[in-house]
């Protein structure tokens, strides 16, 4: 069989996605007498409930019951969370709202339109509180509290040192610091959060259909809060998922939600999401403002870094958050060598959405800060940003490198992807043409960008959060794993079984490579299944869809997995043919002896044996050809010193844009976007190029469009795509990819996880850029997005200062 | 939100001032108005169909008026609330007559909108505010027509 893995196959999703036969959560059927959901949220940012009268509601001919918090109240447990304050949450506001959209009543009919009608006719009272949105304002004495019992906004606070980093500054010729400001955006599936959830009295138990996509860690989480052992919930997840970007972990509080209605109703329920109420009430990535400091030499040199990271989690601190300030927690310092390190971390809650997983999980906030200051040092030490950054990058004889903070890096070699990158950028050409440019007016600028992407989260990072001590208590955790299954039925045919929930990155397919070329069987012929049942299937607390886990986590579980079904064939195969295993290999579809070409046996004819006469097995043998393989890579819980290795793998991105800024309207123009990709063994590029591509552009919304508006008095103002701007396929740049592998060493196909990396990248590499073209006017862009209006406003000011000096 | 205006009414002032607060006449003058009943002496409630972008639907609100100087100034205190979100508004209006038969309105408004209207209507918010005033004096002079010839 040739070698398949690390072709470009074409993914065999698409045939059925692209003729519109993908199975989707509202492809589900749904069981008979099955009630409608439409959910009553919340106008007013923070508020007291003060009664809730649905008795018109109720009348209404079709509707089958409305639901309050009152009523779920004493049938749920508060969520658990990994902190240590005790904030409750629950899917639908109690006694109190604390954002716009959080749901305060639910109402059940026999269609969405009656339900949809009946929440008009249901009077609730309000009495409004003061609210809170800023992030730094939530930390001060005096300011209005979301949470009366926390007795504060801090959902977590700590503090980390590694290294000897008051030394770095004393050494320091300079220090460096800024204020920045990360926006709270939102990943945009097309495909919005459903849920058809059905409870069974006569079991006591929760039967869900939803396009939750993991982590699977949150099924415990959904279990304890309905009181229930955990294996009476089951969430079964269709085959097709349209596209999540992380955001559909979010959807775990409204599984909770739908099963308790489902039981209070008595029938089963189904609710699909709509546009709007996904914008205001699904989830989003944190806004975070940093605080950070270099302690720099002279020629560029960074000696330690103090980070002050405030992450605002909205008006419920949920599960997995605080994950988002420390998924990244490894890579704090991102491919440089800056051994000393003080982390000053909270999560705040604020009178906005909850957060939780988006693309780039916490990347993307770590970067902007970083990235720009780098930027900041070259400009104040007057050297060039690229040789600064080439200054403090990891050396190749420096891997496995170990950060200040825990992380390993296992592969790279950073000077390589980012000489490339300079040179296909053409970086000084570049610079001469600026020049040129400048003195006709024109405002060109290029920025630049280099950062490490983790993949496959060690789910012990998240204890982070806790102190050694607190951690003590528990029981440690960490690890990754991953399962597959792989079986062949008594014709010789394939199945296997994934439980990476995919959302469209063509795990179907790689998974198919992967098998294809371990059992020497065509591609094509072999059915990936990648429906997960939490009753039937193989999976494990870190399985789903999530921290581009697939290519470092879900390919080595589906390649262990093989390996068991091939090294079954071959016991079969050498105990008919009286060979010995090591002599034998799979050939076109045969298990022949490489020393004896007369000994050989169908692969089929071997399966066979297994279905239909497993008395001819070799002794002790099971029959049947069922094999699964549980993987996790080598990842360990905290230690004492806070030490952790956040992720399995570390990729590298390095970004290049130039772009041309229109001086009359302050709009920007992407020229070009180069980026350079390092993420080991790439198992198929077609679909790394796509996965870039939607990472890329994701990111790119971060930069310059998307953007969860909210007042000053916690009112919601983007609740719509014609306020909340996402790019389109005219947005999209020119946009160059390039790759060079290093292998990881702690996977065994070498690949790493990617997909995000552009997403961590894009914001900051086009704000350097656009901060670089402005740089005649002495700004410093520190907060996102960086639209065509705040660049419009930095070219006015400066030319009225000009009229009035 | 907030917003201020002038506009000039045809009637003299101490008719401009009847009509202004003859709820029957109001009723008229709103745009979507489909209900205005007096609760008390300076208190109304109202029943208002208003769409804004995509927005349709009612709001139940209640009108206070305050601060009534007759017949120069007072301020009216609306808050509505209905399926498409809430309205918190205050306006101020000043009456100065310009001879026997005009009077010069002068109005400001300050307004605060929650829930789904303000989540995708408010771009058009200022917009919206501005026809919906405009339509109310196109319609008010038509009012004071009306009364002039009943009299």
């Amino acid at each position: 069989m040739s070698k398949v893995i690390g072709k470009r196959v074409t993914r065999v999703e698409d045939a059925r996605l692209l003729t519109g036969q993908g199975k989707y959560i509202d492809d589900v059927g749904t069981p008979p007498n099955t009630g409608h959901v439409a959910i009553l949220r919340s106008p007013y940012p923070h508020a007291k409930i003060v009664s809730i009268d649905y008795s018109e509601a109720l009348e209404i001919p079709g509707v089958k019951g409305v639901v309050t918090g009152k009523d779920v109240h004493p049938l749920l447990n508060p969520f658990s969370v990994g902190v240590s304050a005790p904030v409750h949450y629950y899917p639908i506001a109690i006694d109190k709202v604390r954002f716009v959209g959080e749901p305060v009543a639910v109402v059940v009919a026999k269609n969405r339109y009656i339900a949809e009608d009946a929440l008009e006719k249901i009077k609730v009272k309000y009495e409004n509180l003061e609210p809170i949105v800023d992030i730094e304002r939530a930390l001060e004495k005096g300011a209005p509290i979301l949470h009366e019992n926390v007795g504060s906004n801090i959902a977590n606070h700590r503090t980390f040192h590694y290294g000897d980093v008051e030394k770095a500054f004393e050494q320091a010729d300079k220090i460096i610091k800024h204020r920045f400001h990360f926006p709270k955006y939102s990943a945009t599936p097309v495909e919005t959060y459903g849920i058809v959830a059905q409870y069974d009295h006569s079991s006591d138990s929760y039967t869900v259909h939803a396009n939750f996509h993991g982590p699977f860690v949150l099924h415990s989480i959904m279990a304890g809060a309905l009181k229930i052992p955990s294996n009476r919930l089951r969430i079964i997840i269709p085959k097709d998922i349209g596209g999540s970007y992380g955001i559909k972990a979010g959807i775990f509080p409204y599984i909770v939600l739908c099963s308790v209605v489902s039981r209070l109703v008595g029938c089963p329920v189904k609710w699909i999401e709509d546009r709007q109420e996904h914008l205001a009430a699904s989830s989003s990535c944190t806004d975070r403002v940093t605080y950070i400091e270099a302690a720099v030499k002279n020629d560029g040199k960074i000696l330690g870094l103090k980070m002050k990271m405030i992450d605002n989690v909205g008006a419920y601190i949920r599960a997995p958050e605080p994950a988002c300030l420390y998924r990244n927690h490894a890579n704090t310092t991102g491919a440089y060598d800056i051994p000393n390190l003080m982390i000053d971390a909270y999560a705040v809650m604020t009178n906005k959405l909850p957060t939780g997983l988006i693309r780039g999980y916490g990347g993307q906030e770590t970067y902007f800060p970083l990235e720009r200051i780098m930027q900041i040092i070259s400009d104040e030490l007057k050297l060039e940003p690229a040789e600064v950054i080439r200054r403090n990058l990891i050396k190749k004889e420096q891997f496995p490198y170990r950060t200040a903070s825990g992380g390993v890096y296992d592969s790279g070699d950073y000077e390589k992807a980012f000489d490339l990158l300079l040179k296909i950028g053409k970086y000084d050409e570049f610079r001469k043409k600026q020049a040129e440019a400048r003195k006709r007016g024109k405002l060109l600028g290029v920025g630049l960008a280099v950062i490490v992407e983790p993949s496959g989260s060690n789910m012990g990072y998240i204890t982070i959060a806790l102190t050694p001590e607190e951690r003590k208590a528990g029981l440690p955790k960490s690890g990754c794993s991953e399962a597959a299954t792989i079986s062949m039925d008594p014709m010789g045919n394939v199945n296997v079984r994934i439980s990476t929930t995919p959302s469209g990155q063509g795990h179907e397919t790689v998974a198919s490579q992967i098998v294809s070329e371990i059992l020497g069987i065509p591609h094509e012929k072999i059915n990936v299944v990648a429906e997960l049942d939490t009753a039937t299937s193989a999976w494990s607390i870190a399985s789903g869809s999530y921290s581009s886990r697939f290519a470092s986590l879900g390919s080595s579980a589906v390649y262990y997995a093989a390996h068991k079904v091939k090294n079954k064939l071959i016991k079969i195969a050498a105990h008919f043919l009286k060979a010995k295993e090591e002599d034998l290999t799979i050939e076109k579809g045969n298990i022949v002896s490489k020393t004896d070409p007369s000994k050989s046996i169908s692969i089929k004819r071997v399966v066979g044996s297994a279905h239909w006469n497993p008395l001819s097995l070799p002794e002790g043998m099971e029959p049947g050809i069922y094999e699964t393989a549980y993987y996790t890579a080598q990842a360990e819980p905290p230690d004492d010193q806070d030490l952790i290795n956040s992720s399995v793998t570390y990729g590298f991105v390095a970004d290049l844009v130039t772009v041309e800024i229109d001086p009359e309207t302050g709009d920007i123009h992407i020229l070009d976007y180069f980026t350079v990709h390092d993420a080991g063994k790439l198992l198929n590029p077609l679909i790394v190029d796509g996965q870039i591509l939607g990472g890329l552009v994701h990111g790119l919304g971060g930069a310059m469009y998307e953007e969860l508006v909210y007042d000053e008095k916690g009112q919601f103002l983007t609740g719509s795509f014609m306020d909340y701007l996402c790019p389109t396929a005219p947005e999209v740049p020119n946009v160059t990819i390039k790759h060079i592998e290093t292998p990881s060493p702690l996977t065994p196909l070498g690949a790493k996880g990617l997909g995000e990396g552009n997403t961590m990248s894009a914001p900051v590499v086009i704000a350097n850029a656009v901060n670089d073209a402005l740089k005649p006017y002495g700004v410093t862009i520190d907060s996102l997005p960086v639209t065509p209006n705040k660049v419009w406003n930095i070219l006015n000011q400066s030319k009225k200062q000009e009229v009035s000096s | 939100m907030n917003g201020k205006g002038s506009v000039t009414l045809n009637a003299g002032i101490e008719k401009a001032w009847e009509v202004l607060l003859d709820p029957e006449a109001l009723k008229n003058c709103i745009m979507g108005c489909k209900k205005l009943e007096p609760v008390n002496e300076n208190k109304y409630e109202a029943e208002v169909s208003i769409g804004i972008a995509a927005v349709k639907g009612k709001y139940e609100s209640t009108i206070e008026i305050a601060d009534v100087q007759k017949p120069n100034h007072y301020k009216l205190v609306v808050k509505g609330e209905g399926g498409p979100g809430s309205v918190e508004a205050a306006g101020v209006v000043d009456l100065v007559p310009i001879d026997d038969n005009k009077t010069e309105l002068n109005y400001t408004y300050e307004a605060e909108v929650g829930g789904k209207v303000a989540m995708v209507g408010q771009r058009m918010l200022n917009g919206v505010a501005k026809l919906i005033i405009q339509d109310f004096f196109k319609k008010f002079n038509k009012e004071l027509a009306k009364s002039e010839q009943s009299i």
